[in-house]
């Protein structure tokens, strides 16, 4: 199964955990199967559509998967897929 | 006789210029968890010349990251407190408040007559959409510009210059209100906001003594760096095809912030 690092923000969907492993053939089929183990999971990932939000990017090993196949990039046993949502925070009044 | 605090070369030499530091303009938006170690980090490297921008008033609540300030402050404008503390330690520092809350057309005034050949834009505010806008404005008018943001023990910092993937290439878009918690809802460890503050004052001062021909090797890289586990994350996007900050366009003026970056 891929390992999946998670974001601290969404660690509350996966009951802390840094990281979890998914199976899944492909990075669909992988958020697919992690919204079956943590479930609230996806929508924070995906918009409506389907698609990965704007402010949120996948990599698998180093690579965005934007410049692969998006969603259906393959994904292996021993891969290690990050979620990688943009950070706003710095100033706080 | 008061000492002037002496600037050393690091041992290496070549990595930061001292002279092109000193008459480096850097205009740092934001004196919160971010902007005041990026400060103090400038002025130790040798930063004279600094614009800085805030519109906030020192709080209690602030002590624990916003290292500049004192009990003393409370209720003082943040941009006097800062420049009185940075004084202490460079009595020879020019640097010009500016006391208001920034937009992208804001942000578009402030820059419009600095030499962007000599000025480093430093984004240490919470506001995403005035990320996103330093991004664009940066790259419109030639300015390298750093980018952090730090929530609880995470951070993410980005240095961008023309020719290398920005903050767009990576990112199209900021994440909505509801999605973007503020660090006061979320908390913030104030030793993570110290990290990438100094860090950003690194990836500054290096910009400002580079050669514009090699700013590209400090740029493009996105550090991602969670330190509860101490594990640093580079992730190097390639430049986004019809990004439209890489095109120069620069953001959208006549909307707020959050709105012209989620173009």
């Amino acid at each position: 199964m891929a390992t999946v690092r998670i974001p601290t923000p969404l660690r509350k969907y996966t009951q802390g955990q840094e990281e979890v492993t998914v199976d899944g053939g492909t990075v669909r089929e992988l958020l697919a199967n992690l919204e079956q183990s943590s479930p609230g999971i996806r929508e924070r990932i995906c918009d409506d559509a389907g698609n990965v939000r704007r402010f949120v990017n996948i990599f698998v090993g180093d690579e965005d998967i934007r410049y692969l196949d998006n969603l259906n990039t393959a994904v292996k046993p021993d891969s290690e897929i990050s979620i990688i949502p943009a950070i706003a925070g710095g100033h706080t009044a | 006789m008061i000492p002037e605090p002496r600037i050393q070369s690091p041992p290496d030499g070549g990595a930061i210029d001292a002279a092109a530091v000193a008459r480096t303009q850097f205009v740092v938006l934001g004196a919160g968890g971010l902007g005041c170690p990026a400060l103090l980090g400038l002025v130790a490297a040798g930063a004279r010349r600094v614009t800085l921008v805030d519109d906030d008033v020192v709080d209690a609540s602030n002590l624990q990251r916003q290292v500049l300030y004192e009990t003393a402050d409370v209720g003082m404008a943040k941009t006097l407190a800062a420049e009185s503390q940075l004084r202490l330690r460079a009595r020879d520092l020019r640097l010009t408040q500016v006391r208001r809350r920034l937009d992208a057309r804001g942000l578009a005034e402030l820059l419009e007559d600095v030499d962007p050949a000599a000025t480093v834009l430093l984004e240490c505010s919470d506001d995403p959409g005035l990320k996103f806008a330093a991004n664009d404005l940066g790259l419109a008018r030639g300015i390298p510009t750093v980018i952090a943001g730090v929530q609880r023990w995470r951070g993410q910092i980005i240095a961008v210059v023309r020719g290398a993937a920005c903050y767009r290439c990576l990112y199209e878009a900021p994440p909505p209100a509801e999605l973007a918690p503020a660090c006061s809802a979320v908390g913030i460890i104030g030793a993570a906001a110290g990290l990438f503050g100094h860090w950003m004052a690194l990836l500054a001062v290096r910009l400002a003594s580079a050669r514009a021909d090699v700013r590209g090797e400090l740029a493009g890289s996105l550090h991602a760096l969670d330190l509860r586990d101490m594990r640093v994350q580079t992730l190097r996007p390639r430049p986004r095809p019809g990004c439209p900050a890489c095109a120069g366009e620069g953001p959208e003026l006549d909307v707020s912030t959050a709105r012209c970056a989620a173009r």
